[in-house]
């Protein structure tokens, strides 16, 4: 199966006292991958190289036939939902048009796809909603429905779990564990180890900016039988 | 009723009555401070975005090149226009001193740095999450800058606005590259200026009467926007 995405010799450095460096990472589709290390490992810069977002210095990041050099049409492919979402103002409704405006989705299709992506997410009813309104985990779920409205093939979320309640976080975790059936690859951002053992059918361990080896899955985990290794596939 | 008493009297006689002097100046007013808005808005919401989305050298050069545009007295920037626009300027063959159109072009020098300013405060304190929020959702750099503006249309809103209050209540540049004349290029500021130094003082009442109305319309809708 074709890869969903590839980096490689990838090199990042911001200021002057973190790089990021990343020799080989090649995701496949329809798999979580848990993207681990202490805080201020490099994860979410990671994230930001495979959204796009950041250029590195140096090394190739490739897409699953990519037929096109244009960056906003190759950003189309990848969505960030980020630690702390920003909604834009307006309904929830407005949020989830965006950005199948930008991809020229017309009007039928884009109320039935925000009326099923908020069903997956547990936000049904909430179209008309006011951004301003929502709760702080309102936030995060329609801001997660927001990115899988849009059916990306690669889907980041960086700590996705880091501003929801202890009550809503078995609900959460549930929800992002059946992501990839919605055709996405997703990786997650955690520094929790039992939650990438937990969420992750792969772990992309990231210390002092290096991706090392992906780590052994712990016991909590052998539910999930399809890991494999990822650094220098 | 004594001077004011008299005065206030014949002044809103001159406005319920719409006395044509009265009208025309109004209309001058509001058509060439308009005019010149808009254009302003057109250069300057741009450039306050280009500045505040950008760093690149010579970004604090130009910046401060704004604050000292936005200062300028009106009277400089009508001088150094008159020079332009006068028969011997370069562009005096056009014969636009002394027509709405010079005043509009002066207008909008005034306005224009008020408005990018603004702006670039309106960008410089906004969520510095939209843009990469925009573009993770696929927009290009355009776009993800028009979303932007869009979620700060109060704060640009109020920019216009500001602008828009400089420029109908300026009287050098309404003078200098104007002229003053009757049913012509004759604004409010510049009429009652002229009707009272001629002993109209209530002619000069009723105007700065309106005057006083639009500058408090302005600055109610300012304030309406700046609690939202």
């Amino acid at each position: 199966m074709q890869p969903v995405i590839s980096l490689k010799d990838i090199r990042v450095t911001l200021g002057e006292n973190f790089s990021l460096s990343v020799e080989s990472l090649v995701l496949q589709p329809h798999r979580i991958y848990a993207l681990t290390g202490p805080n201020g490992a490099g994860k979410s810069t990671l994230l930001r190289v495979m959204a796009l977002l950041l250029s590195p210095q140096a090394g190739t990041i490739e897409f699953a036939k990519s037929d096109s050099t244009d960056l906003a049409r190759q950003r189309q492919r990848v969505t960030l939902v980020e630690q702390t979402p920003y909604l834009f103002k307006g309904s929830v409704t407005d949020n989830l048009s965006y950005g199948l405006k930008l991809r020229g989705i017309n009007s039928r299709e884009r109320s039935e796809r925000i009326r099923a992506t908020l069903a997956i997410v547990g936000l049904e009813g909430f179209e008309q909603r006011q951004a301003k309104e929502l709760s702080g985990g309102e936030v995060q779920r329609v801001a997660l429905a927001r990115a899988l409205v849009l059916k990306p093939e690669l889907l980041l979320l960086d700590e996705p779990t880091a501003n929801i309640d202890s009550n809503s976080m078995q609900s959460y975790e549930t929800l992002i564990s059946g992501l990839p059936e919605y055709g996405s690859t997703v990786v997650f951002s955690t520094h929790d180890p039992s939650q990438s053992r937990r969420l992750g059918e792969e772990v992309l361990q990231i210390e002092d900016g290096h991706l090392v080896n992906g780590s052994p899955r712990g016991p909590q985990s052998a539910a999930f039988n399809r890991r494999r290794s990822v650094y220098g596939a | 009723m004594g001077y004011w008493g008299d005065s206030l009297l014949t002044a809103f006689e001159l406005i319920l009555g719409f006395d044509r002097e009265v009208r025309m100046a109004v209309w001058t007013s509001l058509y060439t401070s308009s005019c010149s808005i808009v254009i302003a808005a057109l250069l300057g919401v741009p450039i306050g975005l280009w500045l505040g989305l950008n760093r690149f050298r010579g970004r604090q050069v130009m910046i401060a090149l704004l604050n000292t545009l936005m200062a300028l007295p009106t009277v400089v920037v009508g001088l150094l226009l008159f020079g332009l626009f006068s028969r011997q300027g370069p562009l005096g063959p056009l014969g636009l001193l002394f027509t709405p159109m010079a005043m509009i072009a002066g207008q909008m020098v005034l306005a224009a740095p008020i408005v990018a300013n603004l702006v670039l405060a309106a960008v410089t304190g906004a969520d510095q999450r939209i843009i990469n929020t925009a573009l993770t959702l696929g927009a290009s750099r355009l776009q993800a800058a028009i979303q932007l503006l869009r979620e700060i249309r109060f704060g640009v809103m109020a920019a216009v606005i500001a602008g828009f209050g400089r420029v109908i209540a300026e009287v050098g540049v309404a003078m200098m590259l104007g002229g003053n004349i009757r049913n012509s290029t004759r604004t409010m500021t510049t009429a009652i200026a002229l009707e009272t130094s001629k002993g109209e003082f209530a002619f000069g009442l009723a105007l700065g009467i309106v005057l006083l109305s639009v500058a408090l319309i302005v600055n109610l809708f300012l304030n309406a926007l700046q609690q939202r």
